[in-house]
């Protein structure tokens, strides 16, 4: 199973658009442990429904916390908080892993350390171009990301255009193979 | 303990602010007090999200400095009409997910 570093912003997106169980099936979701607390302290399970979740999937194993050793650390060239300095130190350190992250400071970061990045509309556009997820629940995942998520329009409108594109691509094979899709 | 500083206030707002303290029959300096401690929140809150928007800070960044929990940043940044900061090119340089 692939490895993917993720972040608590990715990890709290994730959650809110009903994804996270789908992704951490099919992904050996890897997270740093200053990001577990910080997503799913014992005050925040007791608050927060999808911080259970992601402490039920913590302790079942399907996210895997690993810590990360000080004398590893990474010399950012703009200061990050600690959970999202470990993830990116933590991408680096399993071989430039693909890390996930919907903040802006961080992907900076990332771009700097030729980590590869994902945020979190492009994995709901790619779980459907893999066939993981229907085109119903990735259109309906884009648009919670929209109003809870807090997306900004215009990469809705393109995450959107991306899905009917990848849609269309596959009615069209499956025409041509005499299938269809959904 | 509260603690005397100076600052000087435009005339006409200082009247203003007198004339409403006399009106409400409000304690002068209690309600100054509070004034600032209500506008120095609300400042702060909004200075330290134009840094996120900016890139300046991250999410966490923002949450720590403000005391709060990552899971109300959202709810925050919709009761501001703010959104995440990340952009359009952010988008078309992510990764695809290996199959």
């Amino acid at each position: 199973m692939s490895q993917m570093v993720v972040d608590s912003s990715t990890l709290i997106l994730l959650a809110k658009c009903g994804l996270l169980q789908t992704v951490c099936d099919l992904f050996d979701v890897v997270v740093p442990k200053a990001v577990n607390i910080e997503v799913a302290s014992e005050d925040l399970v007791k608050n927060y429904p999808d911080a259970a979740l992601i402490s039920d999937l913590t302790s079942k194993g399907a996210i895997k916390v690993q810590s990360i050793v000080s004398s590893e650390r990474l010399k950012p060239p703009l200061s990050l908080h600690k959970g999202e300095e470990d993830a990116l130190l933590l991408a680096v350190k399993l071989g430039r892993l693909l890390l996930a992250t919907d903040d802006g400071k961080a992907i900076k970061a990332a771009r700097f350390f030729k980590v590869p990045f994902i945020i979190t509309p492009k994995i709901v556009v790619e779980l459907f171009r893999l066939q993981k997820i229907s085109f119903k629940k990735a259109r309906e995942s884009l648009e919670k990301l929209a109003k809870i998520g807090r997306y900004s329009p215009e990469i809705i409108a393109d995450a959107l255009v991306s899905l009917m594109e990848e849609k269309d691509g596959k009615t069209n094979n499956h025409k041509d193979t005499g299938r269809l899709i959904e | 303990m509260a603690k005397p500083t100076t600052i000087r206030i435009p005339e006409d707002l200082l009247n203003e602010i007198d004339q409403f303290v006399q009106e409400s029959n409000l304690d002068r300096s209690a309600y100054l007090r509070e004034v600032l401690r209500k506008g120095f929140s609300l400042d702060k809150e909004d200075r330290l999200l134009l840094k996120y928007v900016r890139k300046e800070l991250g999410q966490m960044e923002v949450c720590q400095e403000l005391k709060w929990d990552p899971w109300q940043f959202l709810a925050h940044l919709k009761a501001r009409n703010l959104y995440l900061n990340v952009e359009l090119e952010d988008w078309l340089d992510a990764a695809e997910l290996p199959s």
